[in-house]
C-alpha cells in the first residue's frame, strides 16, 4: 500500500491519499450525467482513470468505495477561454504572459507557457473546474491554445489536446468619433472613411493570410525533393488549420464583427467556435444556421446600447439556446479572467434565472465546452469510457452556496487545498485576544 | 508716426472734427431712415417710421418723426430696421466651447499626474503648479484679474462675419481656465479699440472647467468646483485680512498682495455687484450653479447654456437665472456605410432631434434666454439653426428680444442698446422686406455708432425658361416636406419612461418570506405594511388587514429583503472619480457631481440595490467627500441625496497612493511609500487639530476658511466618517493606530483584503469592514486576499460589509453576500445582512434603512425565490414606498426604447439621405458624436476605481 501509494504520489503531485485505487465505486449519489438524465441514488464506478459505469445499481466489486450519502456528481468544469495559467497577477507585468506582439503569429502555442505550479489552477479546481483552454492573446492571428488538465507535475502532464484551436481576433468595426483637435494622438487621427477602409484592409490581409498558408501547402506538396523545401514555422502552424484538423475560435463580441465572421468562416468552410459574443443574441438565427458553437463571455456585461433592455446579457444565453446555439460559459481573459474563473458556474445560474433551462446551463459548463475544444470523447459528461474526471458537491454547482467537497481528474483525486484555504486556515488558528 | 500722434490728439479732444490732410474726411454725421418697417422693441412696430440719428445717436423714431433739414436721408422703403443684435458670448480665439472636466478628449488615464504635486494650500509637491507668471492665486486655471478690456484689439474678420449675420455689438468673454477673468463689451465697428470698446469689465466668467494641464490640480469637475468655491472664501478673506492690516499696519504680519483676489472684490460687493457669467457645460452643472450660486452669493449671473437643457427642463426650471444660449446644433454625419448607424446610440439621436428645441425648452421653463453665435462651428449657420428653433416653438417676439433687449440687459448696457428708442446708441440692424427671420430675408445693412455697414445687395437672378418650372417645383416641395418633417420632434423626453412607477398611500404584501434583519429574522408567511413611505409592520401573519386603498401584492412564495445598500460605489459620478493631482484632496466633494441620468440608476434598480455610498476614487492618501445617495431615478442629483446620511470622506493606503502603478515618471509626489503614509496622515491631522483651535479662539487677524482642513476638522469632530482604502495588514493597523492617536474612530475600513488577518485589532477599534466579497489576483497587494475573509472578521466581531467598487456587481450584490456563506459559512440571515443593515450601520444610516422595522424607510425588494440563491431574480424595487422597478414592465420599457431609436434613424436617413446633412458645417457633424457628460460612461469612472492602474 504505502508505495502503491509513494509510486502514484510521484505521479501526481496533488492526489489525495486515498485516492490510489485502481477502481472506485462511488454509490448513493445524485448523478448529473449532463448528457442524458440526471440519476438520483445512483452509483458511478471507475477503472483505470475512466468512467468504467454509471448507473442505478452497479454489481461490479471495486477496490474502493464511497458512499456519497445524497451528494451531487457533476463532470469537471472546463473553462473554455481564459488565461489561467498565464498570467499570476495581473498588475505585476512580469506574471503575463498572456499577450504576444505582432499581428500574424499562429506558431505561439499558450501550452508551452502555462506555469503548472500557479496559485490560481487549485483555486479554480476548488469550484470544481478540471480543465480549461488558456489561450494566447494578441494581434489578428494570436496563436494556438491547447486543453489542459488542472493539475500535473509538467506542461506535458497537463497538456491533454494541444493545438485544440487557433486564434483568430477578428478586427474592430467600431468607428472612433472622436474629431481630430480633439484626439490624444492627431497625427493618427483617421476620418470615418479613412477608418472604414483601413477596416477593410484588415479583413483583406487576414482572409489573404489564409489564401497564402493553402499556397504554401500547395507549394510543399507540389515540391519535387521534401527534403529540399525549405520550411516556414508560421505557414506550417497553418498547415493542419488548413487542412480543417485544427479548428478556429473567432474572437468577436459586436454584431458587425460577428456577421462578418460568420460569413468569412462559413466561405471558407471553417470550423470555428466564436469567443466573446456580446452581440450573439441579436444573430442567434445565423449562428444556429451555420452550427456556429459561443463560447459566451458577457452575462454580466452591462448592456451594450442605451436601447438595450437591463437584461439583454443575463438573457442572452437563453436567446442563443431557444435558436439552437450551443452555449458555452467563460469569464474571458480580462485582468479578472484568469482569477474569475471558479465564479463562472453563476454566470451560467445567471442565465438560468433568466431562462435557460438549467440542463443547458450544466452543458454550457461540461459538456459544449468539450464539444467546442474537441474533447468530448472524453470529457464533459457522465458517460461511460469518458476520463474519470468528476467532482462531488452538497448541492447543485449552480447554487452560491454549494460546497464542492472532492474532486478527481482522470481518476486520481485532487487536493482541493488552495492558498486561500490556506491562508484561511492559519488565521482562524489565530488565538483571539 | 503722423497718423498715430494725431489720432491720439483725436481722441483726447471729441470737438476736432477736422481730421488733418491725408486722412479721409469724417462723414456728416445726421441720418435719417425713411420707409421702413421698424421694430422699436421686440414687442413693438411701426409700418412706416422714421428714425433720426445725430452724433452715433438715435435722435427720434416713429412715423411723426421730423427728417432734420441737414440730415442725409436713407430710403429704407420695404425694408425692416431691427435694434442692433447683441452677441452676449463672444469669445477670444476659439469659438468652441471649452470641454468640461473629463470629456472624451481626456479620456485616456495615461497623464495622471506630472511627477511631484502642485502647490496648493500648504501640501507642497516637488514641482507645484506655477500659476501664471507675476502676482496671482497660484492655479494656472484662476485668473480672476485678467481684463478683456486691457488686451482688446479688434478681430476684423470676426467682426465682419458678425456684422453680416445682424450683429452690431457684442459682449467680449474669456475663455480660459475656470476663474477666467472680466470681460468688456465691445461695438462691432471699424475704429480704433477705444473707439469700440463701450464698457470694460462688464463681467466676471466662470467655467466648470479643468481646460488645462491633466496634471494639475484641478483634474477632475469635483476639483473644479472645490476651486471656486476656495477661491470665492479666499477673496472674502482677503479683504476682511486687508482691511484689519490698513486699521492697524503696526501691529501685525503684512498681509500679501494678490492680483486676483483683488481683482474678485468687484464681484463680491455688496452694492454695484459685478454679475457672473458661468458656463457650467451641462444640464447637472447648470443645477450645481444654482446650489453654489446660494453659497456663494452669486446673485447676479448669467448661465451660458451646454444646450442640453432639454435633458432636465425641470432643473432648468429652478435655475433662477437667464441664459445664453448657444445655437450651435449637432448635425447628421456622413458615414462610410449604412452599418455605421449601428453605433449611433439613441441619446446621439435625441441629443440631435431636441437641439432646435433647446431655446423654446428654456422658454418653457421659464427662462429669459438671450442667443449667441457662440459654439457656432461656422457663424453663417446662425440664422438657418435660429429657423430651426424657430420651427420648434420658439416665438419671433422672443427671438428678437433675445437679440436685443435682454443681452443689452444682462451686460448691463439697457440704458444704451437693445431698442430703437431717442437717446440709444444708433446701432440699428436691417433686412429686406422679408425680415431678419425669414430664411429668404437678406440682410441689407447693419448701422453701428450711427455709421452704416452696408452689404452688397443680392442679384436678382436672371429669369430662367418655362421648363425649369416644374423641376423647380418639385424641388421646392420636396424642401417644404423636409422642413415639416424637421419640424416634428420624433425624440420623447429623456424623463419619459423613467423615474417612479406607482405611489400608493399604503402597501401592503401578503404571504412572502420576510428577511426582516431584525430580531425577527427570516418570518415566513409574513405580511408587510407600508404607509406613507415607512414600514409600520413587518412580522408573521396575524389578524391583520390592509387599510383601505392599499395596494395588496399576493407575496406567497417570494421573499422579501430591505433594499440592498452598496458602501462603494462610483457609478453616479460626473467628469471624473478621482482628483487624482495632490496628496490631500479633502476639499473637493462627490456631492457636488453626483450624476442623475446615468443608465446604472435602472441597472442597479433592477438588483434590488436602493441605496449607495459614492465614493471619490484611492489616487492619494485623502482624497474626496463621499455622498450617500437613494436611487430614486429620475429625480435630481440633490433629490437623489440622502439627506440624513453623515458626511464621509474617501482616504486610501498602499499601492494607489504611493504611486507603484501609475508608470515611471510618477516618483516624486510624497508619500511614495507605505511608511510615508501615516506620516502624510499625522501632518494633515495636526495642521487640522490647530486649524479647529485657532476656530474656537479667534486670533485678532481674519482667519481664512480652509476647505481641506475644514473636512479634516470634521472628521475629528465625530461629525464626518472616513471610508478607507485598504489591503494590507501592516498599513491597516499603522493606519487605525494613527487615526487613533488624534481621538478618530475609522468608519469603515473598504476592501481590506487582510482585514481577515487583524480582524480583532479592527472589531476592538470599532471600524466597519467593507470588502470584497472574492476578488483577488489582480494586484500584487492582494497576493494574500482570500474569500473567507468576510466570514472570518464577521465570526471575530467585525460589522462586515460587501461591496461592489462596480457598475456590474452592484446589479447583483445579494449574490456577493452568499459568498459569505459559501467561504466561511456565515448563517443566510447574517450573509444577507453583509449587503443591508451592515452597510447601514458603517454609513451611519441604520435608522432610516437596512432593515424591515416598523419606523424605518420602506425601501423593499421583492425576489422571485430565496435571495441568496443565484437562481433567483428581482421582481420589484421599491424605496420610499414608492416602486422604482418592476420586471413586468420592463419589456414596454425596451420596447419604447427600441422604436424610438428606430424612428429616429428612419427620419435621419429621410432628412440627410447617405452624404449626412450636407448643408451643414464640419463642426456641426462633428457635434452629433459629441456626448453630454452625463452620458459619458466609456471614460473610465465605471468600475473598479480601486484596483485599476495604468499600464
Amino acid at each position: 500500500m504505502f508505495t502503491t501509494r509513494l509510486l502514484l504520489a510521484a505521479l501526481w503531485p496533488l492526489a489525495v491519499g486515498s485516492a490510489c485505487a485502481a477502481s472506485l465505486l462511488l454509490t448513493g449519489g445524485v448523478l448529473h450525467t449532463v448528457s442524458g438524465p440526471t440519476l438520483t441514488n445512483a452509483s458511478l464506478l471507475v477503472r483505470d482513470g475512466k468512467i468504467a459505469a454509471v448507473g442505478q445499481s452497479i454489481a461490479e466489486a471495486a477496490d474502493q468505495k464511497i458512499d456519497l450519502k445524497g451528494q451531487h456528481v457533476f463532470p469537471g468544469l472546463i473553462a473554455p477561454m481564459t488565461v489561467l495559467g498565464l498570467q499570476e497577477i495581473d498588475g505585476v507585468r512580469a506574471t503575463r504572459d498572456t499577450t504576444e506582439s505582432g499581428d500574424f503569429h499562429p506558431d505561439v502555442l499558450s501550452w508551452v507557457s502555462v506555469n503548472p505550479d500557479s496559485e490560481l489552477l487549485p483555486v479554480a479546481r476548488a469550484n470544481g473546474y478540471t480543465h480549461a483552454q488558456p489561450i494566447p492573446l494578441g494581434g489578428v492571428v494570436s496563436g494556438q491554445s491547447a486543453v489542459i488538465a488542472l493539475a500535473g507535475w509538467t506542461i506535458e502532464d497537463l497538456t491533454i489536446k494541444p493545438a485544440a484551436a487557433l486564434h483568430v481576433f477578428w478586427p474592430s468595426f467600431a468607428l472612433d468619433t472622436t474629431p481630430k483637435e480633439r484626439a490624444p494622438n492627431p497625427a493618427n487621427w483617421k476620418s470615418l472613411e479613412d477608418q472604414t477602409k483601413a477596416r477593410d484592409k484588415k479583413l483583406r490581409e487576414l482572409d489573404e493570410f489564409f489564401n497564402e498558408a493553402e499556397a504554401y501547402a500547395k507549394a510543399k506538396s507540389a515540391a519535387k525533393d521534401p527534403n529540399a523545401f525549405k520550411p516556414v514555422p508560421a505557414w506550417e502552424a497553418m498547415q493542419p488549420v488548413v487542412r480543417g484538423e485544427v479548428p478556429l475560435n473567432v474572437h468577436a463580441d459586436e454584431v458587425r464583427q460577428i456577421r462578418s465572421a460568420v460569413e468569412w468562416v462559413t466561405q471558407r468552410k471553417l470550423k470555428a467556435a466564436l469567443a466573446g459574443g456580446r452581440d450573439a443574441w441579436r444573430v442567434a438565427d445565423l449562428l444556429a444556421t451555420n452550427r456556429i458553437p459561443v463560447l459566451f463571455e458577457h452575462v454580466f456585461t452591462q448592456p451594450a446600447r442605451d436601447t438595450d433592455p437591463y437584461d439583454a446579457h443575463y438573457a442572452a444565453p437563453a436567446v442563443l439556446a431557444r435558436a439552437g446555439v450551443k452555449v458555452s460559459f467563460t469569464d474571458g481573459t480580462d485582468r479578472f479572467g484568469a482569477s474569475n474563473v471558479r465564479n463562472v458556474p453563476y454566470a451560467a445560474a445567471q442565465a438560468m434565472a433568466f431562462g435557460l433551462p438549467r440542463e443547458e446551463a450544466w452543458r454550457g459548463l461540461t459538456l459544449y465546452p468539450a464539444e467546442a475544444l474537441g474533447v468530448a470523447d472524453r470529457l464533459g459528461s457522465l458517460e461511460a469510457g469518458k476520463e474519470a474526471s468528476f467532482f462531488v458537491a452538497d448541492g447543485d454547482i449552480l447554487d452560491l452556496r454549494t460546497q464542492v467537497k472532492r474532486l478527481w481528474i482522470a481518476g486520481q483525486e485532487v487536493s482541493l487545498e488552495s492558498r486561500h484555504t490556506r491562508l484561511y486556515d492559519k488565521y482562524r488558528a489565530r488565538p483571539k485576544p | 508716426m503722423l497718423r498715430a500722434v494725431f489720432g491720439l490728439v483725436l481722441v483726447a479732444t471729441a470737438w476736432a472734427q477736422i481730421d488733418p490732410p491725408g486722412f479721409r474726411p469724417r462723414p456728416p454725421a445726421t441720418h435719417a431712415l425713411v420707409g421702413a418697417r421698424v421694430f422699436t422693441k421686440p414687442d413693438t412696430v411701426f409700418s412706416n417710421a422714421i428714425i433720426v440719428i445725430r452724433d452715433g445717436r438715435i435722435l427720434q423714431v416713429g412715423p411723426e418723426a421730423k427728417v432734420p433739414a441737414d440730415a442725409r436721408v436713407w430710403d429704407y422703403s420695404g425694408q425692416t430696421i431691427y435694434a442692433g443684435f447683441i452677441d452676449p458670448y463672444l469669445t477670444l480665439g476659439t469659438n468652441q466651447p471649452v470641454t468640461t472636466a473629463a470629456t472624451e478628449a481626456r479620456a485616456g488615464r495615461t497623464d495622471f499626474t506630472a511627477a511631484g504635486g502642485p502647490r496648493f494650500f500648504g501640501v507642497a509637491g516637488q514641482e507645484p503648479d506655477p500659476g501664471t507668471p507675476g502676482p496671482g492665486y497660484g492655479l494656472a486655471e484662476v485668473t480672476p484679474e485678467k481684463r478683456v478690456a486691457a488686451i482688446f484689439a479688434a478681430d476684423t474678420k470676426v467682426f465682419e462675419a458678425l456684422r453680416e449675420i445682424g450683429f452690431t455689438s457684442a459682449h467680449w468673454v474669456p475663455t480660459k481656465g475656470i476663474l477666467r477673468g472680466q470681460s468688456a463689451f465691445v461695438q462691432l465697428g471699424e475704429g480704433s479699440p477705444n473707439d469700440l470698446l463701450l464698457r470694460a469689465d462688464v463681467a466676471q466668467c466662470l467655467g466648470f472647467s479643468t481646460g488645462g494641464r491633466d496634471d494639475a490640480y484641478p483634474n477632475s469637475l469635483m476639483g473644479v468646483l472645490a476651486v471656486l468655491r476656495q477661491a470665492w472664501f479666499d477673496a472674502q478673506h482677503y479683504a476682511a485680512d486687508q482691511a484689519d492690516y490698513a486699521k492697524r499696519p503696526g501691529d501685525r504680519k503684512r498681509p500679501a498682495f494678490n492680483a486676483a483676489l483683488a481683482a474678485l472684490q468687484a464681484a463680491l460687493s455688496p452694492t454695484n455687484r459685478q454679475p457672473v457669467f458661468i458656463e457650467p457645460g451641462s444640464v447637472l452643472m447648470t443645477d450645481r450653479a444654482r446650489v453654489l450660486a446660494g453659497e456663494l452669493g452669486w446673485t447676479e449671473r448669467v448661465i451660458v447654456s451646454s444646450g442640453d437643457d432639454w435633458r432636465r427642463p425641470d432643473l432648468v426650471a429652478q435655475a433662477g437665472a437667464p441664459f445664453v444660449v448657444p445655437v450651435a446644433f449637432p448635425a447628421l454625419p456622413k458615414f462610410p456605410d449604412d452599418d455605421a448607424w449601428e453605433s449611433v446610440s439613441l441619446d446621439q439621436l435625441r441629443s440631435w432631434d431636441w437641439a432646435p428645441e433647446n431655446p423654446a425648452v428654456l422658454r418653457r421653463a421659464g427662462r429669459e434666454i438671450a442667443l449667441t453665435t457662440y459654439a457656432l462651428g461656422d457663424r453663417k449657420e446662425f440664422r438657418k439653426n435660429l429657423r430651426a428653433a424657430l420651427d420648434r416653438g420658439l416665438s419671433e417676439t422672443d427671438a428678437l428680444a433675445a437679440l436685443t433687449t435682454v443681452p443689452a440687459r444682462l451686460c448691463g448696457l439697457a440704458d444704451r442698446l437693445g431698442t430703437i428708442e431717442p437717446g440709444k446708441l444708433a446701432n440699428l440692424t436691417i433686412t429686406d422686406s422679408k425680415g431678419y427671420f425669414d430664411p429668404e430675408g437678406k440682410l441689407r445693412a447693419v448701422w453701428i455708432d450711427g455709421r452704416p455697414y452696408e452689404f452688397e445687395p443680392a442679384k436678382t437672378p436672371l429669369a430662367k425658361a418655362d421648363d425649369d418650372k416644374a423641376a423647380k417645383e418639385k424641388a421646392e416641395k420636396k424642401k417644404t416636406e423636409l422642413r415639416e418633417l424637421a419640424k416634428r420632434r420624433v425624440a420623447r423626453r429623456p424623463l419619459d419612461g423613467r423615474g417612479m412607477l406607482t405611489n400608493p398611500p399604503a402597501v401592503f404584501l401578503m404571504g412572502a418570506t420576510l428577511w426582516t434583519g431584525s430580531s425577527n429574522g427570516i418570518v415566513r408567511n409574513g405580511n408587510l405594511l407600508v404607509e406613507k413611505g415607512k414600514v409600520t409592520f413587518a412580522s408573521q401573519m396575524e389578524l391583520y388587514s390592509p387599510p383601505l386603498g392599499a395596494l395588496v401584492i399576493d407575496g406567497v412564495g417570494l421573499h422579501v429583503t430591505p433594499g440592498i445598500l452598496d458602501a462603494h460605489s462610483h457609478s453616479m459620478i460626473l467628469g471624473g472619480v478621482n482628483e487624482a493631482t495632490l496628496p490631500s484632496t479633502a476639499m473637493v466633494r462627490i456631492g457636488d457631481v453626483v450624476n442623475s441620468e446615468t443608465d446604472n440608476l435602472h441597472q442597479q434598480l433592477a438588483g434590488g440595490t436602493t441605496a449607495v455610498n459614492l465614493l471619490h476614487g484611492s489616487a492619494n492618501p485623502i482624497g474626496g467627500q463621499s455622498q450617500v445617495i437613494k436611487l430614486r431615478d429620475g429625480d435630481g442629483p440633490e433629490e437623489l441625496k440622502f439627506k440624513p446620511a453623515p458626511g464621509g470622506i474617501k482616504f486610501a493606503l498602499g499601492e494607489n497612493v504611493k504611486q507603484a502603478n501609475w508608470g515611471e515618471k510618477y516618483t516624486t509626489r510624497f508619500p511614495q511609500t507605505r511608511m510615508g503614509v501615516p506620516t502624510f496622515m499625522r501632518n494633515r491631522f495636526t495642521a487640522a487639530q490647530q486649524y479647529r483651535d485657532a476656530l474656537k479662539a479667534p486670533t485678532a487677524e481674519p482667519l481664512r476658511r480652509d476647505l481641506e482642513l475644514e473636512a479634516l476638522a470634521e472628521i475629528l469632530a465625530g461629525q464626518r466618517l472616513i471610508h478607507c482604502h485598504s489591503y494590507r495588514q501592516d498599513e491597516i493597523l499603522a493606519f487605525l493606530r494613527t487615526m487613533e492617536s488624534f481621538g478618530v474612530r475609522v468608519g469603515t475600513l473598504q476592501h481590506i483584503l487582510e482585514g481577515y488577518k487583524v480582524a480583532d485589532e479592527i472589531a476592538q477599534h470599532g471600524a466597519g469592514a467593507s470588502a470584497f466579497a472574492d476578488w483577488w489576483g489582480y494586484k500584487f497587494e492582494v497576493i494574500d486576499a482570500i474569500p473567507y475573509a468576510g466570514s472570518l472578521m464577521h465570526a471575530r466581531g467585525v460589522n462586515v460589509s460587501f461591496n461592489s467598487d462596480s457598475s456590474d456587481h452592484a446589479r447583483r450584490l445579494n449574490f456577493e453576500a452568499a459568498k459569505a456563506v459559501k467561504y466561511g459559512g456565515t448563517p443566510e440571515a447574517e450573509a444577507l445582512k453583509f449587503v443591508t443593515l451592515n452597510p447601514a450601520k458603517q454609513l451611519g444610516i441604520d435608522h432610516w434603512v437596512g432593515s424591515l422595522e416598523p419606523g424605518k424607510d420602506a425601501d423593499f425588494v421583492l425576489w422571485s425565490g430565496h435571495p441568496l440563491d443565484s437562481g433567483s431574480v428581482c421582481l420589484q424595487t421599491w424605496i420610499d414606498g414608492k416602486k422604482y422597478f418592476d420586471r413586468a414592465l420592463e419589456p414596454a420599457r425596451a420596447k419604447a426604447l427600441a422604436d424610438e431609436r428606430t424612428a429616429l434613424i428612419a427620419k435621419a436617413k429621410k432628412l440627410a439621405g447617405e452624404g449626412g446633412d450636407a448643408t451643414a458645417s464640419d463642426k456641426a457633424r462633428e457635434k452629433f458624436f459629441q456626448r453630454a457628460l452625463e452620458h459619458a460612461v466609456h471614460l473610465g469612472v465605471v468600475n473598479c476605481q480601486d484596483c485599476e492602474m495604468p499600464r
